[in-house]
């Protein structure tokens, strides 16, 4: 299920005071991993980021662009606008952007996650991220 | 006359024994410049392993470099039950701090390493950590320009897998802890600890019996022991950690791996019954910076730890007994831990990597 599960139960419990800000970073040796970064953002256009993000961890390694179209498809978006996203590559920039960051940043592990800058590599339990969340909160008090 | 032989014949036999049970059950303090300048006068040697510790060059896909596992700033661990993999694999076994292993005569849980040597290519070439052909990683290595120069410089030879083995090895030697309380207080100063970290230690040597496997310099014995440390459920259940226990168990020969739902531990390379589920004994130094604990990060606080040693172990233990501590003395027993064995940050910056 990779950290998507760990990462919404940390924004059910600190909502109001935790911001997320997700960022792509598709494996490079993976075929389909840029198109399917593309129809995240696709999805995240039409208000349903999470739902395509846990039906592509779902249904991998099944990503070629058919397959990603059906999954929009399932999860409800506007099929048209979603693919004429992937035929525009409308998201590619985004998604080069993300990459053209991760590489300044001498990042190559996924997943990564900075909180308040402290840098966490992997994907780990729900209290070793709150453990943190709850000091940076704590010293923000103060 | 036949009885006074008979006696000094005993005595004799018994005499090495016991020396070697009075030597065997103490920690030894470490001690400057002894102990570190053994280990941290070959500079030039120390830097290239330092180069090729932080290169991803070292992985078959460019991510991944010896530091990924063993982060500097988290005791060269990195703080996961089971230690980071290779994308798209997942490792089975925590990822051990390499703080002092220039004191350790096995490496890896299952001890399959006799040296540092032996063991620095088993990451590197493992399909779920490094993933990397060592042939390809010499020529790799060997593209880089000043890679050769370095290698001249330090081995006055060629890139090769022994050389680059042996760089790691020696860089990894130079990880030594540095002022931990224990040291000091042992060698005399009896204020280099508080008083419940004395009485810490007291347990630690007597009630406790922590001593009789954590001894020496680095606070280990250099064996194995099947303490019954209990499989986390949802490792048995990841499909990716079944893919890597069989196949591992395959290497190393072990008939039943289709069907292998644990981790045989020594048994997959000693073959031997009494090693079943047996690993090797960590070293405690630092030990309050390495958590999770045990081969499967099995345990996430050093209370944990002490209450299964407390209880006796777990099932299909063959070495604990139960201890009956207090509330008070398990409290002091963590003390001792954190406070005694904790030296001061080892800082390694990453180097430049050519």
């Amino acid at each position: 299920m990779g950290l998507g599960p760990t990462i919404q139960r940390l924004m059910r419990e600190y909502k109001g005071k935790v911001r997320l800000v997700i960022k792509q970073y598709p494996y490079k040796y993976r075929d389909f991993a840029f198109i399917s970064s593309e129809s995240v953002l696709a999805a995240n256009e039409q208000g349903k980021f999470w739902q395509m993000h846990e039906l592509l961890l779902k249904r991998s390694p099944k990503l070629d662009k058919e397959s990603l179209i059906s999954y929009a498809q399932e999860i409800g978006l506007d099929v048209a606008r979603f693919k004429e996203a992937l035929d525009k590559k409308s998201f590619a920039p985004l998604v080069e952007r993300d990459l053209s960051l991760a590489r300044s940043l001498d990042l190559y592990n996924t997943p990564t996650l900075f909180i308040n800058g402290i840098k966490v590599v992997g994907n780990r339990p729900y209290e070793y991220y709150k453990k943190i969340i709850e000091q940076e909160l704590k010293d923000g008090k103060k | 006359m036949g009885k006074n032989r008979l006696i000094i014949a005993f005595l004799v036999f018994l005499l090495p024994f016991t020396f070697n049970t009075s030597w065997a059950q103490e920690i030894i303090p470490l001690k400057y410049p002894e102990d570190y300048v053994k280990y941290q006068r070959a500079n030039a040697a120390i830097e290239l392993g330092k180069k090729l510790f932080f290169d991803r060059r070292l992985s078959g896909d460019g991510t991944m470099s010896c530091a990924t596992c063993h982060i500097p700033e988290m005791a060269f661990s990195d703080g996961m039950d089971i230690s980071l993999s290779y994308p798209t694999t997942k490792n089975w076994r925590n990822a051990p701090t390499l703080i002092n292993v220039a004191f350790h005569r096995f490496f890896f849980w299952d001890g399959r390493a006799k040296s540092l040597e032996e063991q620095a290519l088993f990451p590197v070439m493992s399909s779920f950590e490094m993933n990397l052909n060592l042939d390809y990683m010499e020529e790799k290595i060997r593209q880089v320009p000043e890679y050769r120069s370095l290698f001249f410089e330090v081995f006055r030879g060629d890139i090769s897998k022994v050389n680059i083995a042996k760089a790691l090895a020696t860089f990894q030697r130079s990880l030594i802890s540095v002022n931990a309380p224990i040291d000091s207080y042992l060698l005399g100063n009896q204020n280099a600890l508080s008083e419940d970290a004395k009485k810490g230690y007291e347990l630690f040597i007597g009630k406790g019996g922590c001593v009789k496997c954590h001894h020496g310099k680095a606070l280990l014995d250099n064996r194995f022991h099947a303490l019954g440390v209990p499989e986390k459920e949802g490792h048995i259940k990841d499909d990716q950690i079944a893919i890597t226990r069989r196949f591992v168990a395959k290497l190393h020969g072990f008939r039943a791996y289709k069907t292998l739902k644990e981790d045989p531990g020594r048994y997959l390379i000693s073959k031997n019954k009494k090693d079943w589920k047996a690993f090797k004994t960590p070293s405690l130094r630092e030990v309050s910076k390495t958590a999770p604990y045990m081969h499967n990060g099995y345990f996430q606080s050093l209370e944990e730890v002490i209450d299964f040693f407390d209880k006796g172990g777990g099932k299909g233990n063959r070495v604990l007994r139960p201890l009956n501590l207090t509330e008070r003395e398990k409290t002091a027993l963590k003390t001792f831990l954190v406070e005694a064995l904790t030296g001061e940050e080892i800082k390694v910056q990453p180097p430049v990597i050519p």
